[in-house]
């Protein structure tokens, strides 16, 4: 490794860092859940435990709302990266199917993981 | 091995390479190296922290191709291994297809403006920069498929993670090269 090799590395690593959100650190538990997809949007309180089937693009999700934490617990897609990402609960964080175009995130809470809402 | 000696190998070995028909041999040995390594790694499980990254093995074949046979090498085996595997996979023309190309593109362009700054980068910056830039572009094709910048949030974790696995691979790829013999 050469020194600009090095330089180029922490520069990278601190843009990552600067980049990642500050509010990820205090972090408040999510109160609702929005699950998109092609066949429309859904909103849903984590509060109370359900199943969602979901609607994707080459077949069907299901969502689980669990213990105030939302999750896929199968879905219709070649590497089930949705469904190995886990639970998720925090006020921003998503979970999504790419290949069947559906995004599960996580909203409420303080922060609701955004900085401002224009309304 | 001194950084400035694999560099200068490699250089060597480049301008021998010139000859079309080595420069395609070189091109397809490297191919079938990273479509091997593409599955040999898909068949390993997924990171836990984050299962939509790979360490991306395969692309120290392409960090060899643009050391050793430059850009349009490179590019062929990066895109020709991602095709080739779209379509084994059956995932050609897909959101999943769309984000490796969008990284793989991404990718490229990234090591060949690291390349092109002189020798004050070795192969490790210029995968460190490929690897990252690589992530970057797959979640700017997943934002635009999804038709939502939500998964957003996920980049810069991802990026920081990207960017170890690229000094892993440039630091193998170096490896690599310096292990050509060059007679």
């Amino acid at each position: 490794m050469t020194r600009g090799d090095r330089l180029l590395i922490v520069a990278l690593a601190v843009a990552c860092l600067l980049a990642w959100p500050i509010a990820a650190a205090a972090r408040t538990s999510g109160e609702s859940v929005e699950v998109s997809g092609p066949a429309g949007v859904t909103v849903v309180s984590l509060s109370e435990d359900r199943v969602l089937r979901v609607t994707g693009r080459t077949g069907e999700l299901t969502v689980v709302v669990e213990r105030g934490a939302v999750r896929v617990l199968e879905a219709d897609c070649p590497d089930h990266v949705c469904v190995k990402t886990g639970a998720i609960s925090a006020s921003g964080s998503v979970v999504a199917c790419v290949p069947n175009g559906v995004v599960i995130r996580v909203g409420g809470g303080d922060g609701d993981g955004l900085d401002a809402r224009i309304r | 091995m001194a950084m400035g000696s694999t560099l200068a190998s490699a250089d060597a070995l480049s301008a021998r390479m010139t000859a079309p028909s080595r420069a395609v041999a070189l091109g397809a040995v490297l191919l079938a190296v990273a479509c091997v390594l593409g599955l040999i790694e898909a068949s390993l499980p997924a990171l836990p922290v984050a299962p939509w990254l790979r360490l991306g093995l395969a692309n120290i074949a392409v960090v060899v191709a643009l050391a050793v046979g430059g850009l349009r090498t490179a590019a062929a085996v990066s895109i020709g291994r991602v095709a080739i595997v779209a379509l084994a996979t059956g995932t050609l023309l897909s959101p999943a297809f769309a984000m490796s190309a969008a990284g793989a593109v991404a990718a490229l362009l990234a090591m060949a403006a690291a390349k092109s700054s002189g020798p004050r980068l070795s192969l490790v910056g210029w995968s460190a920069a490929g690897s990252v830039a690589h992530v970057l572009g797959q979640f700017a094709a997943a934002a635009l498929v999804l038709g939502t910048g939500s998964v957003l949030v996920l980049a810069p974790p991802s990026a920081l993670l990207a960017l170890v696995f690229g000094v892993v691979v440039g630091s193998l790829a170096r490896v690599a090269v310096s292990r050509i013999p060059q007679g």
